[in-house]
């Protein structure tokens, strides 16, 4: 089996965002860089799926940016993939989901990988519209906010996360797309003999301009922080309301009851 | 120049600060006021899972070959979250080190991957007598060879994790005779070695977890294959491993001072006095520019210790100078971080006050600050002789 594992490198979430100069994007100095949160749970489903089948599918982790991104590479490399291929693109950010996805397909298409693992979205963009154009792109099966994974013989079981916390089972045959969601699993830490090791792995470069040459289709005009907006909300009634109220915002709103 | 952390030292400190986050920050006040050893067992478990026991060791011996500088920044990392698995943490790389740098490949092969995998939660180092802290060498634990036994007699104190510690290093004077320092040999003894005892354990000012104790060498019997290194030739090898230890202290005070100040700078944007945030005056700017400044300059001081062992030259006086500076630095943040928060800082609703009391020992173990300034200062009049 060959599995592959789309991830990108967003900033910390925790930083202080300022605009870049021509206030089309943010500024990337001084921002500390990080795995996507959920493609974290892609790259350990891929692990734990590749342990299943007694260490036989080989995972590939791609990932699309400039050199930087080399680290979250080597996060995944760490945690278990077995080689690398980056997508060398400083103006990434410049590119839509799909073109994006295209890029990926396009280098997929030779590869014959057999399941394609991508986070639900990125924590920077929030599109969410990648790892299913990537399947359409590449006409494979494709389920998306996964909660649950399991495995047997080439079928995919895969448990989604729908609007509203009410959750569907769908089975998938390979190839496939999965895209991963909170709650799927925990990510392992990488061990430090494993950071050490993943040294030694393979990570293939290859410029932007071979897998995809069309212009950019769509151009961000400018870029701004929402006004600021006074006041949160009031929550009114009894307390029993008032609690019901409180956990649904919760829980549609947040991750905090999601966590465990 | 180059002074960016490689990835994969970036990597490994990713790893300690999102593992000390998750695991050890949310566990570090409850272990300073009560006793709860298996769960500070428990995260050092996991922390030897991840290869943070060995971190300048070979793999063949279960160590994750990672260097000296990936282990003071994971020291630091570890440190901002939980000073007394920090030492703990410490102490068992220097176990291993020593052990790794004059055992037999026996010893090696037998001690070192126990205390790398967590199968031993802790390694100790026993050096330390009631009259010999600053002057080692002039300890009188003995050791005697009887047949294919050695009997150990006497006792040490202060020492860190002896009540859950698989083996210990152990000084002893193995030739009374000997010139002061000439007649001093190295012993691993397993936990349980007939005639070891564990005493009492220390009621310290911080570091709760981290337990210190006496230890006692009662006819203590050990085989005769557990000297290590040449005889007579001990107190040679604790010299040297001390300058090992020194980074990794220096290191967890750095981590210590900046969790104290980071809590401190914090508060200091949402507290109002005076009808604004007490960052907005000078005497609370000039603070944290100080502490900043200084705990900058340590971390600088102690890469470069870190980086001077990791390529093989001197290191003594820099490790010396890099930890007498980072964990004077870490005690003044501390002094300031409790000062910022007013009288909150004082109360154990706030964790700088045990910040404070965590760092407090900094200054004074692996070497106290006034000993290191005489190892730095004889390293410069060398030179002027
Ligand atoms: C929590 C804790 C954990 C420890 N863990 C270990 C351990 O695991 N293993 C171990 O072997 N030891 C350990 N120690 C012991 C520690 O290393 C010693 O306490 C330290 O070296 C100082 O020795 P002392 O306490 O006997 O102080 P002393 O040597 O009595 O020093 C008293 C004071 O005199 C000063 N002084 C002494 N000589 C000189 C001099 N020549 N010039 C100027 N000033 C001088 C000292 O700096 C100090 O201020 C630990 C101690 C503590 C408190």
């Amino acid at each position: 089996m060959k599995i592959l594992v789309c991830i990108k490198q967003v900033p910390d979430m925790e930083s202080r965002f300022k605009l870049n100069s021509d206030g089309t994007w943010y500024d990337e100095t001084d921002l500390a860089f990080r795995m996507n949160e959920y493609d974290e749970y892609a790259v350990e489903q891929a692990v734990q799926l590749k342990e299943q089948l007694g260490g036989e599918p080989e995972i590939t982790v791609l990932s699309i940016g400039p050199d930087r991104v080399v680290e979250a590479m080597k996060k995944a490399l760490a945690m278990g993939a077995d080689r690398g291929v980056h997508i060398q693109d400083p103006k990434y950010y410049q590119k839509d989901p799909w073109q994006i996805a295209s890029a990926i397909a396009r280098h997929a298409a030779s590869q014959n990988y057999d399941l394609v693992f991508t986070g639900m979205q990125s924590q920077d963009r929030g599109s969410a519209q990648v790892g299913v154009t990537v399947a359409e792109i590449l006409g494979f099966a494709c389920a998306t906010t996964l909660v649950g994974f399991s495995y047997d013989n080439g079928v995919i079981t895969a448990k989604r996360e729908l609007e509203g916390g009410t959750k569907g089972v769908a089975k998938l045959k390979l190839p496939a797309v999965v895209t991963c969601q909170l709650g799927l699993n925990t990510p392992r830490y990488p061990t430090l003999p494993n950071i050490m090791k993943a040294k030694k792995k393979e990570i293939a470069v290859q410029p932007i301009a071979e897998l995809l040459q069309e212009e950019e289709l769509t151009a961000t005009a400018r870029m701004y922080p929402p006004a600021r907006k006074g006041g949160g909300i009031v929550i009114e009634g009894d307390v029993k309301d008032q609690i019901e109220k409180l956990f649904g915002i919760l829980k549609e709103k947040t991750t905090v009851l999601r966590a465990a | 120049m180059f002074l960016e952390l490689t990835e994969e030292q970036k990597l490994i400190q990713d790893t300690a600060r999102n593992f000390a986050k998750a695991e050890l920050e949310p566990l570090a006040a409850k272990l300073d006021r009560e006793d709860d050893r298996p769960a500070f067992l428990a995260n050092l478990k996991k922390l030897a899972e991840l290869g943070f026991m060995g971190l300048n060791v070979e793999s063949a011996y279960g160590g994750s070959e990672a260097g000296v500088v990936a282990f003071s920044v994971a020291m630091t990392e570890i440190a901002r979250a939980c000073a007394s698995t920090a030492v703990t943490v410490s102490v068992n790389n220097m176990v291993c080190e020593v052990i790794q740098a004059v055992g037999s490949t026996e010893q090696k092969e037998t001690y070192i991957p126990r205390i790398c995998s967590g199968q031993y939660p802790a390694g100790a180092f026993a050096l330390t007598e009631t009259g010999a802290g600053s002057d080692p060498a002039g300890m009188t634990t003995t050791a005697e060879l009887h047949n294919d036994h050695w009997v150990l007699n006497g006792s040490k104190i202060f020492i860190t994790s002896a009540p859950y510690a698989g083996v210990f290093v152990v000084w002893a004077v193995t030739d009374k005779s000997a010139p002061k320092g000439k007649g001093i040999s190295c012993f691993l003894v397993e936990q349980g070695a007939p005639g070891l005892v564990v005493g009492k354990q220390e009621e310290k000012t911080g570091q709760h977890a981290s337990a210190t104790c006496e230890l006692i060498f009662d006819n203590c019997r050990i085989p005769r294959g557990a000297l290590m290194g040449k005889l007579n030739d001990g107190f040679r090898i604790a010299v040297a491993e001390l300058c090992g230890g020194r980074i990794g202290i220096g290191s967890l005070g750095l981590g210590v001072g900046l969790a104290a100040m980071d809590y401190a700078t914090r508060y200091a944007t949402e507290r109002v006095q005076f009808g604004q945030k007490i960052c907005n005056f000078q005497a609370i700017q000039w603070m944290i520019a100080d502490a900043y400044t200084e705990l900058e300059a340590a971390r600088l001081l102690l890469m470069q210790a870190a980086y001077r062992k990791e390529s093989g030259k001197s290191f003594a006086k820099e490790a010396s100078m890099a930890k007498m500076y980072a964990t004077e630095a870490a005690n003044r943040a501390c002094y300031s971080a409790v000062q910022m928060l007013g009288g909150y800082g004082y109360t154990k609703d706030f964790p700088v006050e045990r910040y404070a009391r965590d760092a407090r020992i900094t200054a004074i173990y692996e070497g106290t600050n006034e000993i290191q300034r005489i190892v730095i200062s004889r390293e410069i009049l060398r030179n002027f002789a």
